[in-house]
């Protein structure tokens, strides 16, 4: 990547500053309520950190891709020296880094919380991870998407399967027995069956992730 | 050894579903200025964008500044200021920031032609560009064109949204970049009173095709209308490179592309008139002439 690349994955960040603080700051307060006793107060947090990091995902993409294309900003940032490979090459990672910030200080924030809680029984953390991941696979879909699209409609269609796509993932996964008959353990259980969930999940995000650049990037037509 | 063209684009086709720009040809020499004409959906910004490598022709051959477009156009690009009334700046940020973004990308920039810019435009830097009126922030576009002192402008519609008096300070400045004698700007309008104010030479495009392209004292110098007086039952003899002809009882009026004494000579004692044309009815003549031409 040349250091036009660089800069204007810069300016992506420089762009979505507040969003990231405020993403970061609403989830680590999320984990805070998680981790303050009750039950109720456990689930409440954890719908709400997982709304925060979902939610930014789709505004971030929203944003990053097809607002830029919206408010005809793209022409501005396609006359400057770069041809269109270098353009989705700078979007696929200047976005991707954006969302990986707040979801590395978060998914942190959460495995800390499991292990750090007294009374939290860590046998949860497997499924805990696995959650995490495919919240970054989800995440690298919309992306992946919105490169792809040219109309709102369509945006609006990958978001709706987005977050539908984590309610099946917990009502899918989560009563896996090999998840389900320890998350109460004391300590975790890394069998066989987290490192296939996890290795589809890195296979999957791999694909999404590099359809841009091989189908995206050899369009014709920017514009 | 001839100077490399700044835009040179060789039968040049690309087609969309309800319009195909057709067999376009046209060059741009170092320090000339073309005015790229045409009415509403004649295919100036399909070819402004063919030219900076934003689409891709389906025939044809469209290299800037001496690079193959669109596959160099990193390279191109970066001799290259492009606006066009499309473009937006990012609204999260000031003007100040866009210069500072600019500035770190070309090398050229010249902060001190910034700066006055800024004042002549009455710009602010430190305004949002969400805050800027659509004027504000066309002159904000050109200003951050401008500074990063290109050897091609590529303008698409750049007055469009501009009041008189800033359609004028913008025309102004474009006529001090050609200063240097090694800088082209290619200019495209509607607005044929600010193509005729600056620029040397002029491309006429309509409905996909091109009408006409030469330079502007040339079609200024070859376009006349002539006012006839003739004796009721005369009939003109037909005439080479006559654009049209409008009969009203005695009074008939000829617009030729192709005036020359010999022609007044010919038509003798009849004529009571010879008007020049402005460029505005040099382009609609040229226009209407080229759609009963082309079946169009």
């Amino acid at each position: 990547m040349n250091s036009l690349t660089y800069k204007l994955i810069a300016k992506d960040f420089h762009q979505h500053r507040l969003l990231i603080a405020g993403t970061i700051a609403i989830g680590l307060i999320s984990l805070l309520v998680a981790g303050a006793g009750t039950l109720m107060l456990f689930n409440i947090g954890m719908l709400c950190w997982l709304t925060a990091i979902a939610a930014y995902g789709c505004v971030l993409a929203m944003l990053s891709i097809s607002g830029e294309r919206k408010e005809r900003a793209l022409l501005f940032v396609l006359s400057l020296p770069l041809g269109y490979r270098d353009y989705v090459r700078l979007k696929l990672f200047g976005v991707m880094l954006c969302f990986l910030a707040p979801w590395a200080i978060l998914t942190a924030g959460a495995v800390v919380l499991v292990l750090a809680k007294p009374g939290m029984a860590d046998g949860i953390l497997p499924f805990a991870i696995l959650l995490c991941g495919f919240l970054l696979t989800n995440f690298s879909m919309v992306l992946s998407c919105a490169l792809f699209a040219r109309s709102e409609g369509f945006i609006t269609l990958v978001i709706i399967v987005h977050n539908i796509a984590i309610s099946l993932f917990i009502f899918l996964v989560g009563p896996i027995p090999a998840f389900r008959d320890h998350l109460q353990d004391a300590s975790p259980t890394w069998g066989p069956e987290f490192w296939i969930v996890l290795a589809v999940e890195a296979a999957t995000l791999f694909v999404i992730f590099s359809l841009p650049y091989f189908v995206v990037a050899r369009r014709r037509d920017f514009i | 050894m001839t100077a490399t063209k700044h835009i040179e684009m060789h039968a040049v086709r690309k087609a969309f579903r309800f319009f195909t720009l057709e067999d376009l040809s046209l060059d741009l020499a170092p320090g000339q200025i073309m005015g790229f004409v045409g009415p509403n959906g004649a295919g100036k910004s399909t070819s402004i964008r063919l030219m900076m490598g934003l689409l891709a022709p389906d025939a044809g051959e469209v290299r800037v500044l001496g690079h193959a477009m669109p596959e160099n156009q990193a390279l191109a690009k970066r001799d290259i200021g492009f606006v066009s009334d499309d473009m937006r700046l990012f609204g999260h940020a000031t003007l100040g920031w866009h210069m500072q973004f600019v500035a770190s990308i070309y090398p050229g920039w010249d902060a001190q032609y910034a700066k006055a810019l800024i004042k002549r435009f009455n710009l602010r830097a430190e305004q949002n560009v969400s805050g800027l009126s659509s004027g504000e922030h066309t002159k904000a576009v050109l200003l951050l064109a401008l500074a990063r002192r290109p050897r091609l402008l590529i303008l698409d519609e750049p007055t469009s949204g501009l009041d008189p008096v800033a359609r004028h300070e913008v025309l102004n400045e474009l006529m001090d970049v050609l200063r240097d004698d090694d800088r082209s700007i290619l200019f495209s309008s509607h607005n044929t009173v600010d193509v005729e104010r600056i620029s040397d030479c002029i491309t006429f495009i309509d409905r996909g095709r091109l009408v006409d392209s030469s330079d502007k004292e040339d079609f200024l110098e070859r376009w006349r209308r002539i006012y006839m007086q003739v004796p009721p039952g005369t009939a003109l003899p037909d005439l080479p490179h006559l654009v049209s002809r409008v009969v009203d009882g005695q009074f008939v009026t000829l617009t030729t592309d192709r005036f020359s004494p010999d022609l007044l000579a010919f038509l003798g004692a009849n004529v009571r008139e010879v008007h020049r044309m402005s460029l505005e009815e040099i382009f609609v003549a040229s226009v209407f002439h080229h759609r009963e031409v082309a079946g169009l």
